[in-house]
């Protein structure tokens, strides 16, 4: 196995007394776009969070490069790994512009605020995620399509090759999921790495090169999402009887839950 | 050097030497340079006026030494000591209610809602009404008080979740046990010391020299140092703690230094003024208005001092021929522009 960029190495995750995952071993492989997956409450959010080190592993560690995160200064991580979080927080009035350059805070400093290369970067950001004509525009004023694209952007702005989204299409209309996961598989495309957590296992069977299934803290299945998205595999992640189809559109597996589970 | 307008972000300019880089925003640099403009024009109109009118040649003259003994007398001794403690102790509370507003998210965040400026109280009753002491222990008591309020909060927001909201709640909780021991204090004395103890607890600053003013002049310096150094990531913070640790803020280490500077700020400047009310409170919001989207501390503080001058030029003045406490106009200008603050609010339909 190559090596990975991202890892967590026997982990044991939670909150104060909380333990939510133990023993947990991830690989995130190089240049895929990984999806983790699993019914609410199964530690997935909190494993993104432990590998965003938002979140300090009480026993294990979180490698980046084969490094423990924790040990590597933060502005340093900053620069190899950018992170969308699900809910973050856009100033009151700030521009488009405005906040997708907030995104080069890990290359800049006091006395280094503002270099050609920032503007370089963060108008290609914008480009890459067709919000230039907004640059001007105050965040408040988008639709939430938009907006989710200028969070992407943002990230974009801190030329990390390895990205990780926390349920980045939560709160979107279907239109706009779509819009955002065709946005992270362009960006996939392009080299990064991609790691998202997402709710809809067609979506996640559509757009993942690898998918990770998460129940009660621990891996249960993972792979290429046409290897593990079985009948089996789906009652056991998320106990839910139902047939597998291939999606007529991208050829990926479709779950068609079963008519009789629900009476 | 080479200055270039940006054609991303609108309304900037940057300054480039080599490869260091300065972002000036055109709107933060209007609203400092017109605070700051009005600050002075304001501070000379306040050493020209008062009970007896100087008039700014006479002011000139007494200031450098070649005015008439009387104007000398009353523009060093009197009015540029209280001026310059004036100055410095509404930019500390500037500052520190910028601070508190950006830890805790909140428009509401400030050292009087989080309990410092109650710890403070209750430092200096203890000083008035236990010990029966001078002026210098009060200062230093209620310095003591103030920022052990601030550390107990930290003491009690750490390893929890790191939200603002929670800071708010734990400094709330603070507060309402320290007014409860404020007002037992109170109780417990004679009606001479409760009436000096509601003195100090009005905030005033008659009669304060230059040594209270180099004090908090050097707790502002050290403040500002600080807030320079960590102002970047404070902002950043303003995008939630989730995004700022993905841009590489070291969110902990930040928060806390922010609010041990902050808990600094307003003992320094509670101590020698007592706690004016709601200056750290308005002058964010103030310094917000002009600055728009952005925030900049430096505006805070320059908006703290001009607010805490205007109101003792206006104590000054006085109600017929008695000269008020400065802390009772802060009181009344400042919750009158709360009450337009949440009324403006109301119709906007958010808090941010």
């Amino acid at each position: 196995m190559t090596a990975s960029p991202l890892a967590a190495h026997q982990a044991t995750l939670g909150y104060g007394r909380n333990v939510i995952s133990e023993d947990l071993t991830v690989d995130i492989p190089e240049g895929e776009f990984t999806v983790i997956m699993g019914p609410n409450a199964c530690g997935k959010s909190t494993l993104l969070k432990a590998l965003a080190r938002m979140l300090k592993p009480s026993t294990g560690s979180v490698l980046l490069d084969g490094k423990d995160i924790h040990s590597q200064p933060t502005r340093a991580v900053a620069r190899r790994l950018g992170l969308l979080p699900q809910s973050p927080i856009a100033p009151d009035g700030i521009t488009v512009a405005d906040l997708v350059a907030r995104g080069r805070y890990p290359h800049q400093g006091i006395l280094r605020q503002w270099s050609a290369e920032d503007e370089r970067v963060v108008a290609e950001a914008m480009a890459a995620t067709d919000i230039g004509d907004l640059a001007n525009r105050g965040v408040d004023e988008l639709s939430g399509g938009q907006r989710q694209r200028v969070w992407i952007a943002m990230v974009l702005a801190q030329q990390t090759p390895l990205l990780l989204l926390d349920e980045p299409t939560t709160y979107l209309d279907i239109t706009h999921q779509i819009e955002v996961l065709d946005l992270c598989a362009k960006l996939h495309r392009e080299g990064r790495t991609l790691v998202a957590v997402l709710h809809d296992l067609n979506q996640a069977a559509r757009y993942a090169t690898h998918l990770i299934a998460m129940r009660g803290g621990a891996v249960v299945a993972e792979g290429a999402p046409a290897d593990i998205v079985t009948a089996e595999t789906v009652q056991r992640v998320f106990d839910l009887p139902c047939r597998i189809i291939d999606d007529p559109e991208s050829g990926t597996p479709l779950v068609i839950p079963s008519a009789s589970a629900r009476v | 050097m080479s200055t270039v307008s940006t054609p991303l972000l609108e309304r900037a300019t940057v300054l480039r030497v080599g490869g260091l880089s300065i972002r000036l925003r055109h709107r933060v640099v209007a609203a400092v340079l017109g605070s700051l403009a009005a600050l002075i024009a304001l501070a000379m109109w306040s050493a020209a006026t008062g009970s007896t009118s100087l008039g700014l040649e006479r002011v000139w003259y007494a200031l450098i030494g070649q005015g008439a003994k009387g104007d000398e007398f009353i523009l060093w001794t009197l009015r540029l000591p209280r001026l310059a403690t004036g100055l410095a102790v509404g930019a500390c509370m500037g500052l520190a209610g910028a601070l508190f507003q950006n830890l805790t998210r909140n428009p509401l965040g400030s050292p009087d809602l989080l309990g410092l400026t109650q710890g403070a109280t209750t430092g200096a009753l203890i000083a008035i009404i236990v010990t029966g002491s001078s002026l210098q222990v009060t200062t230093v008591l209620a310095a003591v008080g103030s920022l052990a309020t601030g550390l107990l909060i930290w003491a009690l927001t750490r390893g929890g979740d790191p939200s603002g909201y929670r800071l708010i709640l734990v400094g709330i909780g603070v507060s309402a046990i320290l007014a409860g021991v404020n007002g037992y204090l109170l109780t417990r004395t004679t009606i001479i010391d409760a009436f000096r103890a509601v003195y100090w607890l009005t905030g005033d600053l008659s009669g304060r020299d230059f040594g209270q003013a180099a004090l908090v002049g050097l707790i502002l310096a050290a403040g500002a140092a600080v807030i320079a150094a960590l102002s970047r990531g404070l902002d950043s913070l303003r995008l939630g703690e989730a995004t700022a640790t993905g841009l590489g803020v070291r969110v902990d280490a930040t928060r806390v230094a922010a609010l041990v500077t902050a808990s600094v700020l307003t003992a320094g400047a509670v101590a020698v003024a007592g706690p004016l009310a709601f200056v750290a409170l308005a002058a964010p919001h103030i310094a917000a208005r002009l600055t728009g989207s952005s925030r900049s501390f430096l505006c805070s503080a320059l908006v703290g001092a001009l607010i805490v001058t205007a109101a003792d030029m206006i104590a000054v003045a006085g109600v017929g021929d008695r000269q008020l406490p400065t802390g009772v106009v802060t009181g009344v200008v400042g919750g009158a522009y709360l009450i337009w603050l949440l009324i403006a609010h109301r119709k906007k339909g958010v808090l941010s």
